[in-house]
């Protein structure tokens, strides 16, 4: 590479250059992962759902648990980078096309989980001939459909100039590149249209992937079933999503810097910023959390409250607490103060969220299922290797969506990290004397102070 | 139209079970074998549910409450479960794709999954119901086939469809009479009478399901009043 | 690069024409589709407002999708200097 402005970026390209020995044992690590998961389907396919742990009354598990779960990280990507694109934070640079492609990626796999827990998969196209849309999984396929094209676009857009860059230096997967640079040259009138198309989808994306998580919380909120029937579940579903999608962000953050040693790409300073909205999260979660239990609690209804203790001191509580610990205790601790060890502090909260936000989906689901309002003998949920096989799977086939495309596309994105650099620094400067009182010069000094935008 | 609906006297049940028998003789509704009812996927159409309070002990019998206005049908995505003309819900065993949402969505639990594929069709089986293939839901149809046989019958003789000739199997078989069965459009029919009595209450009637099945209880009526 | 163009960039044209066309078809389908559940609804007398609500906003949502990348895939294809 003999251009010197991309020498200095050399460390984004080294991924997709080079491989080495961990991609191999990454890759058999999630194939094996991946193996058991298509075992237990297979299992599941030939001998129908019996094989699974689920029963009567509780006829959702592990695999809706998923879905909503899945679901909710989507909403990492794309609406956190929608946000901070928007809200012109100069930061968000290195970390908006890690956080579009969880999007892309998890969404295929959360709609998938729905294909799997169909009794009969084999009738699937019955959805599109006879669907019906009185029924919320409708709702559900609709607006995820257009999610995911939505952040299809989104994070295809910001990646063409990378792309070009790609074709024209590179060397390798040449045709690949030059099919999707679609012709980028950087002409200023293409630039134009390319700033103003993200500009409008950044817009756009953020009422549809709130959508989204509005309308997988209808599938409970609209039964009239204990624990569920509740309004707040909308917007309760669309914080979780953003808090759980955050958390799974900076964890892939932390190890992508870490594998492809981008120390000097991702900060402390990144992960302490999004270690802050990680904390405003984790209050808002809380907070709705507090709310839904207090009317259910406060109102006493008597199939609510079997529900609730069945949370708090019934069979459910080590799922219960342990989602409270895992989404507020532990974070709390962690998070309010950032000034030392922000990367290892933000990273520990996030695991124990995205872990604790698995649990909080599975304390909304089986545990009202678990309760039938009629007097019916009790039962217990427990999920057999095939539920764990497919979950095993399911991770497994997402983590390597995002290591193929660690493997061709550079993770952080080139052309806006050099944006910043001779853009934006300008940019921000002259933004800051907006804010002040007119008349204000640039310090001499300036040079020396920090910006923190 | 007719109405159809059901009504069961709790205070002449003696949770002898015949109903549950008799029901699943009819519709062919699978024995699941010892393993997979520990694992709690017995299908019981008819389900004799016992409830036990502080004074005593009561038995319910519960098939489908055939409400008038069902929450499992408007949670259907493919049109599989659908309330008929004559209030009866209905399920279509090959048109569901087995999301169970209907089952979450039942505030009764009325619904059964086919968990695995529980028999196939064979001698001795009710050959008017057909055999349910894994992988769909079933439930409590007020042994439709019955209605559709009696209606034929009738009009093979050129008459009306008279009352008591169409008449589920748990009512036919309740040694005490604890069932009647009848059109509740009907104002002088003998469930309609009885859907009147002071005795009479529905299942979870404050969810606004409106069940087509009624019960009747002394106790309950003096503890509701 | 003057004169025709090299097979090479034949091929890297066709395909980028059809993943615009593959875009393009997605999208129809899609619409095709939420018509042909509101007629679904409407024969069987089902609840044809629900499907009618959701089309009236899925449908332009779903069209101005598609413009925003078919205006894209169009300005840069014509906006490129020739290299």
């Amino acid at each position: 590479m003999p251009d010197p402005s991309l020498q200095r970026d050399a460390a984004l390209f080294a991924p997709i250059a080079q491989t080495g020995r961990g991609f191999y044992f990454t890759l058999v690590v999630l194939g094996i992962a991946i193996l058991w998961g298509a075992v237990a389907y297979w299992t599941q396919f030939e001998y129908g759902l019996g094989v699974t742990g689920l029963q009567q009354p509780v006829s959702w598990g592990f695999y809706v648990t998923n879905f909503v779960f899945f679901i909710g990280i989507s909403h990492a990507g794309t609406l956190i980078s929608a946000i901070l694109r928007l809200s012109k934070a100069e930061w968000r640079r290195p970390i908006t096309r890690m956080a579009e492609v969880i999007t892309v990626m998890v969404l295929f796999i959360g709609a998938g989980q729905i294909l799997v827990d169909l009794g009969r998969p084999d009738r699937m196209m019955n959805i599109i001939l006879y669907g019906r849309y009185q029924s919320p999984l409708l709702w559900d396929a609709t607006s995820i459909s257009a999610y995911l094209f939505a952040s299809t676009i989104y994070l295809y857009l910001p990646l063409i100039p990378d792309i070009a860059i790609l074709r024209d230096h590179l060397g390798k997967h040449r045709f690949l590149y030059a099919v999707l640079a679609m012709g980028w040259t950087g002409t200023p009138r293409q630039q134009k249209i390319l700033n103003r198309a993200i500009a409008i989808l950044a817009i756009m994306v953020i009422p549809i992937a709130v959508s989204v998580h509005t309308v997988v919380s209808f599938v409970f909120s609209m039964t009239i079933q204990p624990a569920w029937h509740s309004s707040i579940f909308g917007p309760y579903f669309v914080a979780g999503a953003i808090f759980s999608g955050i958390a799974a962000l900076i964890v892939a953050m932390a190890v992508i810097r870490r594998i492809h040693r981008l120390q000097a790409y991702l900060k402390p300073i990144h992960f302490r910023y999004l270690g802050y909205l990680l904390l405003v999260m984790t209050l808002l979660w809380f907070y709705l959390t507090f709310a839904e239990y207090l009317t259910g609690y406060y109102g006493n209804g008597p199939e609510e409250m079997k529900v609730f203790w069945s949370k708090f001191t019934g069979p459910f509580w080590p799922t219960f607490w342990g989602m409270v610990a895992l989404n507020f205790v532990i974070p709390m601790a962690l998070l309010v103060r950032l000034q030392h060890h922000a990367v290892g502090k933000t990273v520990a909260a996030s695991a124990c969220i995205v872990a604790g936000m698995w649990l909080e989906r599975f304390n909304i689901i089986v545990p009202t299922l678990s309760n039938p309002r009629l007097p019916f003998p009790e039962t217990m949920y427990w999920p057999t290797w095939v539920e764990w096989g497919e979950t095993a799977g399911s991770f497994g086939l997402f983590i390597l969506f995002y290591v193929l495309f660690v493997k061709f596309f550079p993770i952080i994105s080139i052309w806006e990290i050099r944006e910043g650099r001779e853009v934006g620094l300008k940019e921000v400067e002259e933004r800051l004397l907006t804010y002040l009182p007119d008349g204000t010069e640039p310090e001499p000094a300036r040079r020396h102070t920090k910006v923190p935008t | 139209m007719a109405l159809w609906g059901m009504v069961i006297d709790l205070d002449r049940c003696t949770g002898c079970q015949a109903c549950v028998m008799a029901c699943k003789a009819e519709n062919n509704v699978p024995a699941v074998g010892a393993k997979e009812a520990t694992r709690g996927r017995i299908i019981s159409w008819m389900q004799v549910l016992t409830e036990e309070s502080e004074e005593r002990t009561r038995f319910l019998p519960r098939p489908c409450l055939q409400c008038d206005d069902p929450p499992c049908i408007k949670v259907c995505p493919v049109y599989a479960t659908y309330r008929n003309p004559e209030g009866i819900v209905a399920q279509i065993y090959a048109r569901c794709i087995g999301c169970r949402f209907c089952m979450a969505a039942c505030p009764y639990t009325a619904k059964y999954f086919n968990w695995l594929r529980y028999q196939r069709e064979a001698p001795g089986q009710n050959p008017d119901v057909s055999v349910r293939p894994k992988g769909v839901v079933e439930k409590c149809t007020f042994c439709h086939h019955r209605l559709q046989k009696a209606r034929e019958r009738a009009r093979a003789e050129r008459r009306d469809l008279a009352p008591g000739e169409y008449v589920p199997a748990c009512a036919e078989t309740c040694p005490s009479r604890a069932i009647a069965f009848g059109d509740l459009s009907d104002h002088g029919s003998e469930v309609a009478r009885l859907a009147r009595s002071p005795r009479a209450f529905r299942l979870g009637e404050e969810l606004g399901t409106k069940p087509k099945v009624i019960y009747l209880s002394e106790t309950e009526a003096h503890r509701r009043a | 690069m003057n004169g025709r163009p090299s097979p090479f960039d034949r091929a890297v044209r066709a395909c980028q024409w059809a993943i615009a066309g593959l875009t393009l078809v997605f999208i129809t389908a899609i619409v095709l589709w939420i018509v042909h559940l509101i007629r679904t609804a409407w024969r069987l007398g089902d609840v044809a407002s629900a499907s009618i609500g959701i089309s009236l906003v899925a449908i332009p949502l779903f069209l101005t999708l598609l413009g925003v990348g078919l205006s894209v895939f169009w300005g840069l294809l014509r906006g490129g200097d020739r290299r």
